[in-house]
């Protein structure tokens, strides 16, 4: 079967700042990929390439079969692919229900009682189902993140991106976070997750990169990139994180 | 799965900020009782000239109060045509919006005026002498028309700016998060932006429309019988100045201040919960 996100030597620059310089990657369907990196070495820019918030110069990307390239074709990759922010971007003018409802029933075209009910059994999966009817500010911001992470599922996507989902959070609630991340793992969801969190990568990741200077240097195991890396690059910098 | 009857929207509580913002809201009520009062006293006690005087100017208020409503509706619609055209990723579209706002707010609104109501029909009948189109010769300005079209077109710049600020002051993220939901970029405008921009903006949109009530006065010299001409008139064939422009500048007071009460009350209406 033919791997369900295909990235072909992406380039990307703003302005005289190369952010991608030829990145290319396959993944599988059920894969959970971690990248790491420095800051600015381009893999919040290649996660945001995924589903074409951020446009690339050179090369191609596939996601399930689908080439990126016309807006209709990238507005269905989109839908297929759901996407955790480091700052939640909940829609703070919606209930937490209507955050979840208002793609389903816009994009997807669901009838609203369904759209609520399928939220209703989000929210009671990543733990929060009494806070359906609060506005997002008056939750925490572990909970904002979980609202966030099933506002995406609502959407039933193939694949689910998350960009430094807990880099704002509060330490004593970067776990409830991790924990919704790694449930969907085992259920088997093909995740491509930015993030530091190696506790995370080691216990749910099929595979581990870390990038640098808008390239991969390495990839292997968690196990193997985290204890055991080849490059020197990568010893340097989980020298500094550890 | 879970059925929704599980979880029904919570009562909704009256918190000790709601009270507060009630208290305040209704101690600028008075301002406006207070005004309103004056005028009866005036009226009651000096019905000469101020009884007299009020009934010359009263039906001048409805032209005031139709020309700026009309007038306003069409400014916050071309107001957001030209915002949005404003931000377009579209060089051409982007840059008529930009020239007609900044030639419009170069222009004092006086000659705006006098151009829309001397100058136009003017310009309208040459074209039509030149194509002999005989409609177009014999063509007429009418005075409310042309003040409405030159209100709209003047504020219709100043209120796009208002809307650009708005939609700008939404988080990128905000976009993204509709975007990455698969929703088209309309629909995130609808859904999303503009139902923020909204309540950022609406202070500014209140005052936009207060400054319009005001500004409406300029339409008396284009033959619009408002409150403003009405005032004139009556000065004309009275001469009692003092009299006549307090009286004038009161009534502008009771329309102003209500406004602005309305405008308070639908910003603290609409204010996010925390």
């Amino acid at each position: 079967m033919a791997p369900i996100i295909q990235i072909q030597d992406v380039h990307k620059h703003f302005g005289h700042v190369k952010a991608l310089r030829g990145v290319s990657l396959e993944i599988d369907k059920g894969e959970v990929v971690v990248i790491i990196g420095p800051s600015g070495s381009g893999k919040s820019t290649l996660l945001r390439c995924i589903n074409r918030l951020e446009e690339f110069d050179q090369g191609q990307i596939i996601v399930d079969g689908i080439p990126l390239d016309s807006a209709e074709n990238i507005n269905s990759v989109r839908t297929e692919v759901g996407m955790v922010f480091q700052q939640f971007n909940l829609f703070p003018h919606l209930r937490v229900i209507d955050n979840l409802t208002l793609a389903q029933t816009v994009v997807r075209k669901r009838k609203k009682q369904d759209a609520i009910n399928n939220a209703l059994m989000l929210l009671e999966k990543v733990g929060i189902p009494e806070k359906a009817y609060n506005f997002p500010l008056q939750l925490s911001g572990g909970q904002q993140q979980r609202v966030a992470i099933a506002r995406a599922l609502a959407m039933n996507p193939k694949i689910m991106l998350f960009d430094e989902p807990t880099s704002a959070l509060d330490p004593e609630m970067i776990q409830e976070v991790l924990d919704v991340m790694l449930n969907l793992a085992k259920e088997g969801m093909t995740m491509v997750v930015v993030s530091h969190e190696m506790g995370f990568a080691r216990a749910a990741a099929n595979r581990a990169i870390l990038m640098d200077e808008g390239m991969i240097v390495e990839e292997a195991t968690p196990a193997i990139l985290f204890s055991n890396p080849t490059r020197e690059r990568t010893k340097l910098f989980l020298s500094k994180i550890l | 799965m879970a059925t929704s009857q599980h979880f029904q929207p919570p009562p909704v509580k009256t918190t000790p900020k709601e009270i507060n913002e009630k208290i305040k809201f209704d101690r600028w009520w008075f301002l406006l009782m207070g005004v309103i009062l004056l005028i009866i006293i005036l009226i009651t006690f000096k019905p000469d000239p101020f009884r007299r005087i009020l009934f010359f100017v009263s039906d001048g208020i409805s032209v005031t109060i139709f020309t700026t409503l009309v007038s306003f509706v069409l400014v916050l619609i071309f107001g957001l045509i030209t915002g949005l055209a404003r931000l377009s990723k579209i060089t051409i579209i982007r840059g008529i919006a930009t020239v007609y706002v900044e030639v419009i707010r170069g222009i004092p609104l006086l000659v705006q005026l006098m151009f829309w109501y001397f100058a136009f029909p003017s310009v309208i009948q040459s074209v039509g002498q030149a194509l002999s189109i005989p409609s177009l010769i014999g063509y007429r300005a009418n005075p409310i028309f042309m003040a409405i079209l030159g209100l709209t077109f003047c504020y219709s710049a100043y209120m796009s700016e208002v809307y650009r600020a708005g939609i700008q002051s939404i988080s990128r993220g905000q976009m993204e998060a509709a975007r990455s939901l698969g929703m088209t970029f309309v629909q995130s405008m609808r859904y999303v932006i503009l139902p923020q921009a909204l309540r950022v903006i609406l202070p500014p949109v209140g005052n936009e429309f207060i400054t319009l009530l005001k500004d409406s006065s300029l339409v008396s010299v284009v033959a619009v019988a408002d409150i403003t001409r009405r005032g004139r008139e009556f000065m004309a064939a009275n001469f009692i100045p003092v009299n006549t422009w307090v009286m004038v500048a009161l009534l502008y007071l009771v329309l102003t201040l209500f406004s602005a009460r309305i405008v308070n009350w639908i910003e603290v209406k609409t204010r996010l919960e925390r």
